[in-house]
C-alpha cells in the first residue's frame, strides 16, 4: 500500500510523553516526518512559526494546563492545516474552532490518517 | 372676640380651643411622656398641669386597683403605640379605665369609669411622628348594664347598653384579627423562601421578609420604587418582567434566572441565581394594584451542578488520557517484545506500576507525594537491604509523581533484568538533595553496585527511550544515563518550579 502522506512533515503539541512517543510512532508507520514533540504552549507556537516546509499539525488542546489556540492561530496564519487531538470530543472545543479535523484520545491510526488527509485535502491514494 | 382670635393668629385660637373642651385631650411625646393636657383633662384626672408634665403617660396615671387593671393598660399603651409606628389614627371602643376621686373627708377613692379613646398621631413635614393626640371620651353613662346601681330609663338600657356592646364585640374582633394578621405576617416574615409585595406601576415595596433582605443585602428598600430600591438590576430584564405583569395581569415565572446583585455596599455585582414568580395582585373590581414576588436561591444548587458537569467533563478527559497512555505503552511494549509471553509480563508490569503511583495519589487526594514514598513504592519488591535511600523530605505534585513513578519503574526493571538487582549481591544506592533555594530543583542520582559487568547496550529499548522522555518532556528536566563498568549511573535533573518558570 503506497502512503498517501509519504515526507509530510507534522508537528505534534503534547504534554504527556507517552502520548507523545504513540504519535510518533504512528506518524512514523505513515512515513511521516514528526516535528517536536513541543510539550508545552510557548515551545509549540516557536515550533509552527519558526518551522520550515511544515504540512501539518496534531495539536493536543490541554497541554500542561493550557489551551492550545495561540498554537492553532499560528499555525492558520500561515495556513498550515491542524488537526484537534482531545479527551473531550468536538463538544470541548470553542465555538471558533468547531468543524476543525478532530481526532478522540484514545485513538487509532486511521482516525490519524483520516482527518490528517481531510485537514490537508489530500485525496485517498 | 378677645384680641388673639382677631389677631388671626390660628396657634392662639386652637389652643384656646383646645383649652376649652368638654372633651379631655392629652399630647404625647412618641415615647409617651405627657408634653400637654388641657382643662377637661385635669378636671376629670384630678391631676395639676404642674405635676403631670413631662411626666410617662403610665406613671402618671394608672387604671387603679382591680384584677383587669393591667390589661386596660396594656390596650390603652397597645393602642398608642400603634398609632405611633403605623402613622395611623386608632381607636379604641371602649377601655375600663378608675379615676381617683376625693371624698369630702379628704380620703379619695376610685371610680370605675368607661371610656372611649381615639389616639391620633401628628406627623411633621417628613412624615414623621412628633405628637400623639388621644382623645378620650366618657361613655359610662351609656352603660346602664354595667352600672345597674344608676336609675335610667328603659330607652338608655336598651340604646346605651346594645351601642355599648356592640361597640364591645367589633372591638374584640377587630383584636382577634389583628391577632391573626400578626401571625400570618409573621408567617410572612419567617418564611425560607423570599416575598415581597409590591404596588403601584413604579412596584413600590410595600412589605418584604427576612429572606427577601437577606438577598438583596439588608438594603432600606420599604416604600421605594424597585428601579430606585435596586438600580443594579438595569438591563437585566426585571423591571420589565414586573411592568408586563402589571400591565397584563399574566403572572410570570422565572426559572433559574441569574441575577447581578449589590448585595453589599461598594461590593462587586454577585451572581444569585433564583426561581421565583411574579403573581398580579387584584383589587375587588379586578384591576391590577401590586405584584406579589415569591421565589427561593437556589445559587447553591446551580453552582453544585457546574461543579460536577465540570468535574465529569475533567474526569472524562482523565480517562481518555490515561487511555491513550495505556494504549501508548501497549503500542511499545508489543514493538520490544515480540514474544507474546513477554511481552504480557512487561506490559503487565508497567500498567501495575502506572496502577501504583495512581493509588499512591489517590492516598492523598491527587495533592502529591513525597519522593521516598515513589522510591519505596517502586523498589520494595527487591527488599529494603538492597536499595539504599538517602535524602531529605521532597514533595512533589500530581504530574511529577506520576513521571517519576514510570521512571523509576523502568529503572529498576532493567535493574533486575541486567543489573545490579540481577546479582544477590547487586545494590542501588539512591540519593538525593534539593539545589537552589529559589528556583528549586531535585538532583538525584541512581547508583548500582556489585552487580554483573556492565556493556553498553547496542540498541536502546522502549524503556530507556521512555526514561530520557519522560525527563526531558514531562518534566523539562536532565537525565544522564552512565553505563559505567562496575554499574550503571543515572543522574536526574528536575525542576521542582515549573509552573512558574512556563
Amino acid at each position: 500500500m503506497t502512503q498517501p502522506l509519504t515526507g509530510r512533515r507534522v508537528l505534534v503539541v503534547e504534554d504527556e510523553s507517552l502520548v507523545a512517543m504513540l504519535l510518533e510512532t504512528i506518524l512514523e508507520d505513515m512515513e511521516c516526518v514528526p516535528i517536536g514533540p513541543a510539550s508545552n504552549v510557548d515551545d509549540g507556537q516557536r515550533l509552527a512559526r519558526d518551522t520550515e516546509n511544515l504540512d501539518a499539525a496534531l495539536l493536543d488542546v490541554n497541554v500542561a494546563g493550557r489551551q492550545v489556540f495561540p498554537v492553532a492561530e499560528a499555525l492558520k496564519e500561515r495556513g498550515v492545516p491542524f488537526v484537534f487531538s482531545t479527551g473531550y470530543g468536538e463538544g470541548g472545543l470553542p465555538d471558533e474552532w468547531r468543524g476543525q479535523p478532530t481526532i478522540q484520545k484514545p485513538f487509532t491510526e486511521a482516525a490519524i490518517r483520516d482527518a490528517l488527509m481531510k485537514a490537508m485535502g489530500v485525496a485517498e491514494a | 372676640m378677645n384680641e388673639a382670635a382677631k389677631s388671626g393668629d390660628p396657634t392662639v385660637n386652637l389652643g384656646a380651643a383646645f383649652e376649652a373642651s368638654p372633651n379631655p385631650y392629652v399630647l404625647l411625646t412618641p415615647d409617651l411622656r405627657i408634653a400637654e393636657v388641657n382643662q377637661a383633662y385635669m378636671d376629670v384626672t384630678g391631676a395639676k398641669r404642674s405635676e403631670v408634665l413631662g411626666q410617662p403617660l403610665f406613671a402618671a396615671f394608672d387604671s387603679g386597683p382591680g384584677s383587669d387593671a393591667p390589661e386596660n393598660v396594656r390596650q390603652v399603651r397597645a393602642s398608642l403605640e400603634k398609632a405611633r409606628d403605623t402613622r395611623q389614627r386608632d381607636h379604641l371602643a371602649v377601655v375600663r379605665f378608675s379615676m381617683p376621686r376625693a371624698q369630702p373627708d379628704g380620703s379619695e377613692i376610685f371610680e370605675e369609669r368607661l371610656w372611649s379613646a381615639t389616639h391620633t398621631p401628628i406627623l411633621n413635614a417628613d412624615g414623621e411622628v412628633v405628637m400623639l393626640l388621644q382623645h378620650t371620651t366618657d361613655v359610662t353613662d351609656l352603660a346602664p348594664v354595667i352600672r345597674p346601681d344608676e336609675p335610667t330609663t328603659a330607652l338608655d338600657a336598651i340604646v346605651g347598653g346594645s351601642v355599648l356592646r356592640r361597640a364591645q364585640s367589633v372591638q374584640e374582633d377587630n383584636r382577634r384579627l389583628e391577632t391573626e394578621r400578626n401571625r400570618l405576617v409573621e408567617m410572612f416574615m419567617q418564611a425560607p423562601g423570599f416575598v415581597a409585595i409590591l404596588s403601584g406601576p413604579d412596584h413600590r415595596f410595600q412589605m418584604h421578609n427576612d429572606a427577601y433582605s437577606q438577598l438583596i443585602g439588608h438594603r432600606d428598600i420599604a416604600g421605594k420604587p424597585v428601579r430606585q430600591a435596586l438600580p443594579e438590576l438595569e438591563g437585566q430584564g426585571f423591571y420589565e418582567f414586573l411592568d408586563s405583569v402589571f400591565a397584563t395581569g399574566e403572572p410570570y415565572e422565572g426559572r433559574e434566572s441569574a441575577a447581578q446583585l449589590q448585595r453589599k455596599p461598594d461590593g462587586l455585582l454577585e451572581t444569585v441565581y433564583l426561581n421565583f414568580i411574579y403573581q398580579p395582585i387584584r383589587d375587588d373590581a379586578g384591576a391590577v394594584v401590586g405584584i406579589f414576588v415569591q421565589g427561593h436561591d437556589i445559587t447553591e444548587n446551580v453552582l453544585a451542578a457546574q461543579r460536577q458537569k465540570l468535574m465529569i467533563d475533567e474526569l472524562n478527559h482523565r480517562v481518555k488520557n490515561t487511555l491513550a497512555t495505556v494504549q501508548s505503552i501497549a503500542i511499545q511494549t508489543a514493538r520490544s517484545n515480540t514474544d507474546p509471553s513477554s511481552f504480557a509480563e512487561t506490559f503487565q508490569s508497567r500498567i501495575m506500576a502506572l496502577s501504583h503511583t495512581h493509588n499512591l495519589l489517590t492516598q492523598s487526594h491527587w495533592e502529591g507525594a513525597d519522593l521516598r514514598a515513589i522510591l519505596e513504592h517502586e523498589t520494595e519488591a527487591y527488599g529494603p537491604t538492597r536499595i539504599s535511600l538517602n535524602g531529605p523530605p521532597v514533595s512533589l505534585e500530581p504530574a511529577v509523581v506520576l513521571s517519576l513513578g514510570m521512571i523509576f519503574h523502568e529503572l529498576a526493571t532493567n535493574a533486575a533484568k541486567y543489573g545490579a538487582l540481577h546479582t544477590p549481591d547487586g545494590r542501588i544506592l539512591i540519593d538525593w538533595g534539593l539545589a537552589d533555594q529559589r528556583d528549586r530543583k531535585l538532583k538525584l542520582s541512581w547508583r548500582e553496585i556489585g552487580g554483573p559487568k556492565v556493556t553498553v547496550p547496542d540498541r536502546r529499548g522502549f524503556g530507556s527511550r521512555l526514561i530520557e522522555r519522560n525527563i526531558r518532556h514531562d518534566l523539562a528536566g536532565e537525565i544522564d544515563l552512565v553505563y559505567a563498568p562496575d554499574g550503571l549511573i543515572a543522574e536526574l535533573t528536575v525542576p521542582l518550579d515549573r509552573t512558574a518558570a512556563q
